[in-house]
C-alpha cells in the first residue's frame, strides 16, 4: 500500500510538471503527505466533549473528534498529519491523527490551558496556561513532550506564533500584559502593558514576512488596538460600529465585546466579531476603511479563513453553529450545526486518506 | 464550618448590592403567596446527596458542570485526587457558593435552573457552559426545583 501510494505520488508529480519541479526537493514521504491534503475547518465546542471537522468545499461536517471534554484551542500541524487541541478537563494538549480523528497522545501541561499555536515548521507548540502566575508551555512535537514552561506575567488566555515563526505572543486577561517570546531561546523578549485584559490577537506582515503589527482585542473594549511590532508600542485604536436602534447584548459576553479576528490570505480584508451586536465587521487593509457588517447570530466567538481565502467561518456560540460568510459577497452562505457552545476554530490542509 | 453558618453568611451576602441572593421573590409578584423559604432554610443534605451529583454527571455531547465551574463562577471545589465526589468540607463550600445562584421558592428566578435550561423551554438565552436540559420535565431539572422549593431529606 505504501509503495503504491508512493508511485501515485511520483506519477502525480510527473504529471503536474512544473509543480513536480517545485516539490522536487521534498522527500518521497513528504510527497505522499502532500498528495492527500484537503482543506478542513476544525471547530471546537467549548461546552462539549467533541470537535467538528468541516469540509469547506461542501460546508458539511465530515468528521467528529470525540473524547475531548471542554476543548479550547485548536492548531493544525503544517504537514497536515495532526490536529492539536487543548483539553481543559485533563489539562493536556491532545494530538489527534488527521486521518482517523482519534486522540493518539495527551501531553500533560503545567496548568489549566486555554489557547495554543504551532510554529510554521511544525516542530513546537506553544500553549497558554490560564492560571496564576502565568506561563506558556512549549511542546516538542517530535517527542510530544513538554520541554519548557516559560514564565510570563499573568494567566494566559491566547498565544500565537507570529507568521514568520520568530516569536510566540501571549496575552493575559488578568494582568493586561502582552508577552513576546523569542522562539529560538524560548525566553521573553519584550512585554507591553495594555489598558485592560488582552483577548484575541492577530498579525500583519511586512513585505519581507516579518511581523508588522499586532491587532489586539481588549476586555470591555468594542474595538481593536493596533500595536507596532518594531517600536513595541500601541499606535492607534478604532471602535467597531454601533448599530442604530439596536441595543447592545450584554448578557454572557464575559467582558469581551469583540472576540475573534481574521485576515484574508491576500491581506486585503480584516474581519472582527462583535458580541455586542452579533455581527462580523469587514475592513479593508491597510487603510482600515470600514466596508460592512454581516449579522451572524448570538455570541460570535472566533473566526478562521481556509487557505483558498474564499470564505470566513464564524463560530456562533449562542446558536451552536458555524456560520459561513462569502468573502466576496460578504453574505452568509451556510449555517452548519455543530456542538455545544462552539468557540475556537482553525483551518488548513489536513491529510484525509 | 457548619452548614447553617454558611447559609447564614450567604443570607447576609444578600444585603450586599449586586449579589442576587435570597431576594424576596414574592414581593413584586403579589404578596398573597405563601412566604418562600429563606436561603437559610434550603437543605444542605438535599444539596449534598441529590444536587451535587448533577454537577458531576456526564451527559452525551456536554461537558460536565465541574469542568468549567472548578475555575469559573459559581465555584465548585476541585475534587481531591482520586476522589469521585466531594468530601464534607468541600460540599459545605459548594453549598455556600451555589446558594447565591438561587432564589429560594422561585425556580424561574434562579440562575442555577434558568442558565443551563434550553431557551425554548424557558431558560436563559445563553449559558457559556451550554444547555443541559431541553425540558422542565427533565428529572435532573426537577431535582433542582425541589431543592429550591425547600425539599428536605
Amino acid at each position: 500500500m505504501k509503495t503504491s501510494l508512493g508511485l501515485c505520488a511520483v506519477a502525480a508529480t510527473v504529471l503536474t510538471g512544473l509543480t513536480g519541479l517545485l516539490v522536487g526537493g521534498l522527500t518521497l514521504g513528504a510527497q505522499q503527505r502532500t498528495a492527500g491534503l484537503k482543506a478542513r475547518v476544525v471547530q471546537t465546542n467549548a461546552a462539549g466533549d467533541n470537535v467538528h471537522v468541516i469540509d469547506p468545499a461542501t460546508n458539511k461536517v465530515v468528521g467528529v473528534i470525540n473524547d475531548i471534554e471542554v476543548p479550547h484551542g485548536v492548531a493544525l500541524a503544517p504537514d497536515g498529519s495532526r490536529i492539536y487541541i487543548t483539553d481543559e478537563a485533563l489539562s493536556t494538549v491532545d494530538a489527534v491523527d488527521a486521518r482517523t480523528l482519534m486522540v493518539t497522545k495527551r501531553v500533560k501541561l503545567s496548568g489549566h490551558p486555554n489557547n495554543l499555536s504551532v510554529t510554521p515548521d511544525g516542530r513546537k507548540i506553544y500553549v497558554g496556561i490560564a492560571q496564576a502566575p502565568g506561563a506558556v508551555d512549549v511542546i516538542d512535537t517530535t517527542t510530544m513532550t513538554n520541554i519548557k514552561s516559560v514564565p510570563v506575567q499573568g494567566a494566559v488566555h491566547n498565544v500565537y506564533v507570529t507568521p514568520d515563526g520568530k516569536y510566540a505572543v501571549s496575552g493575559s486577561v488578568a494582568s493586561s500584559v502582552i508577552s513576546v517570546i523569542d522562539t529560538k531561546t524560548d525566553t521573553v523578549a519584550w512585554t507591553l502593558k495594555e489598558s485592560s485584559g488582552v483577548r484575541p490577537m492577530i498579525f500583519t506582515r511586512n513585505p519581507d514576512g516579518s511581523t508588522k503589527e499586532i491587532f489586539v482585542q481588549l476586555s470591555n473594549y468594542h474595538g481593536i488596538a493596533v500595536v507596532d511590532f518594531s517600536t513595541q508600542k500601541e499606535v492607534k485604536r478604532f471602535e467597531l460600529p454601533d448599530i442604530p436602534g439596536r441595543e447592545r447584548e450584554m448578557d454572557g459576553i464575559q467582558g469581551s465585546p469583540a472576540h475573534g479576528m481574521a485576515i484574508t490570505p491576500d491581506n486585503k480584508i480584516f474581519w472582527s466579531t462583535s458580541k455586542y451586536y452579533d455581527y462580523v465587521a469587514a475592513y479593508s487593509l491597510p487603510d482600515f476603511t470600514f466596508i460592512k457588517t454581516v449579522d451572524v447570530g448570538p455570541h460570535p466567538e472566533w473566526l478562521t479563513i481556509p487557505p483558498d481565502g474564499k470564505s470566513l467561518y464564524v463560530s456562533v456560540a449562542g446558536k451552536n453553529t458555524t456560520v459561513v460568510v462569502d468573502n466576496k459577497t460578504m453574505a452568509v452562505v451556510a449555517t452548519i450545526p455543530v456542538g455545544q457552545v462552539p468557540k475556537r476554530n482553525g483551518s488548513g490542509m489536513l491529510q484525509t486518506q | 464550618m457548619m452548614p447553617w453558618v454558611l447559609a447564614l453568611l450567604a443570607g447576609m451576602a444578600s444585603l450586599v448590592p449586586g449579589v442576587p441572593v435570597a431576594q424576596a421573590p414574592g414581593g413584586a409578584r403579589g404578596g398573597q403567596q405563601a412566604a418562600p423559604p429563606a436561603a437559610s432554610s434550603l437543605d444542605y443534605e438535599f444539596f449534598k446527596t441529590r444536587v451535587q451529583p448533577i454537577f458531576l454527571k456526564k451527559r452525551p455531547g456536554n461537558a460536565r458542570c465541574i469542568v468549567c465551574h472548578e475555575t469559573g463562577s459559581p465555584r465548585l471545589q476541585s475534587l481531591s485526587p482520586g476522589a469521585t465526589t466531594w468530601d464534607e468540607d468541600q460540599s459545605q463550600k459548594n453549598f455556600a457558593a451555589w446558594l447565591r445562584s438561587v432564589v429560594p421558592g422561585d425556580p424561574m428566578a434562579s440562575r442555577l435552573l434558568k442558565h443551563p435550561l434550553a431557551a425554548e423551554a424557558g431558560g436563559d438565552p445563553f449559558h457559556a457552559g451550554g444547555k443541559h436540559w431541553t425540558s422542565q420535565n427533565d428529572p435532573e431539572w426537577q431535582t433542582l426545583v425541589a431543592w429550591v422549593k425547600g425539599a428536605k431529606l
